[in-house]
């Protein structure tokens, strides 16, 4: 319970960075992005079920956040919650090789997404202009930031997971 | 089972998603009374971030550029003495437009809207959109539709409102659309946010008639044809305006008026155009 609710502390905190500081620092062109990189990083470690909720969550925050279709954010998130949790089977803790590709391919996917749905559908063609200007630095960015993020992330789990045991144990 | 159950899970979620997209596509405001719900929790934290932050990357701007600002401090006085004098000389022209108007009979009121002040609190940190948040809502008279200027010139529409914020798409968003005119010639034209011409900070003007008479540095401004914005609000100066290929419709550049790079207070207009029916053409897409 207490593990559901400092997670999700850290989904609104990594949103509200995200919505409220990044903008503001002038020399980033682009920024990572926070909710993506905490989702994936979520699945990988806790599995397909866990990582589908977390992202679930994660797709409310940036869907009432933005007006348009509800729903539209929630669908690729919990699909990339779901689809990194299968390659929780890989997961090794300390290495940090894995999570740095999946981030890539994430990233590809949720920009991809929104140029389909949001660009392509309205007739903007020019595919290659996007990439390079938009869906580039953001990965760029993402990968870099994942570096830090996901060790913090597997450090904070770590510790949560400990104190539930230890608990559990006392109880028993 | 524990696989076959988040495969059911995902399926479930899955339908419920695509449901909510084709629900709230074609009917606006179901999600409304959530969305206001979460943003009293959600916008005194966005607001609270938003203020350290501001207050720490001020605090760091203000200490670089005091060198710069003594010497521009000079400059500034000359300029006030310059424009005391233009002011001066600008007033006399006023009385004499409102004495005119009067004789006209001219409506005044489209120059005097009400307006607040808000504070953007959040902005949308992906590059796709180009939208951002204000922390004043429903509660504060804010309705959805209306416009969001700044600095002089339109910044966008207010998309969507809650009791203590409201969502404003800003006219260079890619999906923004706004009817407007040339200020001298009075030719309809659209302004169009394009994510390609983003970085030059500019955006398209589109579909000016053939024999349209819209020149480089016309003013152009929001049109009183346009169902959602408000007439006679600035937007920019138009740029190398051609003639387009099948030689019908000129099109062009706008550079806004506005400083979308800087953008931390906005005035809203509240109030929204009655016009009695929709026009279609404008404003499509969200």
């Amino acid at each position: 319970m207490k593990r559901i609710l400092i997670n999700l502390l850290l989904m609104v905190l990594a949103f509200t960075i995200q919505t409220c500081i990044f903008p503001m620092i002038p020399f980033l062109s682009a920024s990572p992005n926070l909710l993506l990189i905490l989702t994936f990083s979520f699945g990988f470690i806790h599995g397909s079920q866990a990582g589908m909720l977390y992202g679930l969550f994660a797709g409310l925050l940036s869907d009432l956040f933005y007006s348009g279709p509800f729903g539209f954010y929630m669908l690729i998130f919990i699909y990339i919650g779901y689809i990194n949790g299968i390659c929780t089977k890989y997961y090794y803790e300390d290495y940090i090789t894995l999570p740095l590709i999946l981030c890539v391919a994430n990233e590809l996917v949720y920009n991809l997404y929104m140029y389909v749905f949001r660009f392509l559908i309205r007739g903007k063609l020019d595919l290659f202009y996007y990439f390079r200007t938009i869906m580039v630095p953001e990965i760029i960015f993402s990968v870099v930031t994942t570096l830090f993020i996901y060790r913090l992330f597997l450090f904070t789990s770590r510790r949560l997971e400990e104190m539930e045991k230890r608990r559990d144990t006392t109880i028993v | 089972m524990e696989t076959k159950r988040s495969k059911y899970l995902l399926t479930g979620l899955t339908v419920i998603c695509i449901l909510l997209i084709g629900i709230t596509s074609i009917k606006d405001g179901v999600m409304e009374p959530l969305r206001t719900g979460v943003g009293y929790f959600l916008v005194p934290l966005q607001t609270g971030v938003n203020t350290v932050g501001n207050g720490i990357y001020t605090g760091l701007r203000d200490y670089s550029q005091l060198k710069t600002a003594l010497e521009e401090n000079e400059k500034l006085k000359e300029q006030v003495a310059q424009l005391t004098e233009e002011n001066n000389r600008l007033q006399s022209g006023q009385f004499e437009l409102s004495r005119l108007r009067e004789l006209y009979q001219l409506d005044q009121d489209y120059m005097e809207y009400e307006k607040i002040g808000a504070r953007i609190i959040a902005k949308d940190s992906g590059d796709w959109f180009q939208v951002f948040r204000v922390n004043k809502g429903s509660a504060d008279g804010v309705e959805v539709d209306n416009n969001v200027i700044a600095g002089g010139g339109l910044v966008g529409i207010v998309t969507d409102v809650g009791a203590n914020y409201a969502t404003v798409r800003s006219i260079i968003d890619d999906s923004s659309r706004v009817s407007a005119m040339a200020m001298q010639s009075g030719d309809n034209c659209i302004v169009a946010g394009d994510l390609t011409m983003f970085e030059e900070g500019r955006l398209r003007i589109t579909n000016i008639t053939k024999d349209g008479d819209v020149k480089e540095g016309d003013p152009i401004l929001t049109s009183n044809i346009s169902s959602k914005f408000m007439p006679g609000i600035l937007i920019g100066y138009a740029a190398d305006i051609t003639v387009d290929p099948e030689r019908l419709t000129k099109s062009g550049y706008l550079i806004p008026v506005a400083d979308f790079d800087h953008l931390q207070e906005v005035l809203i207009i509240t109030g929204t155009k009655n016009t009695g029916d929709e026009e279609a053409g404008e404003e499509a897409g969200t």
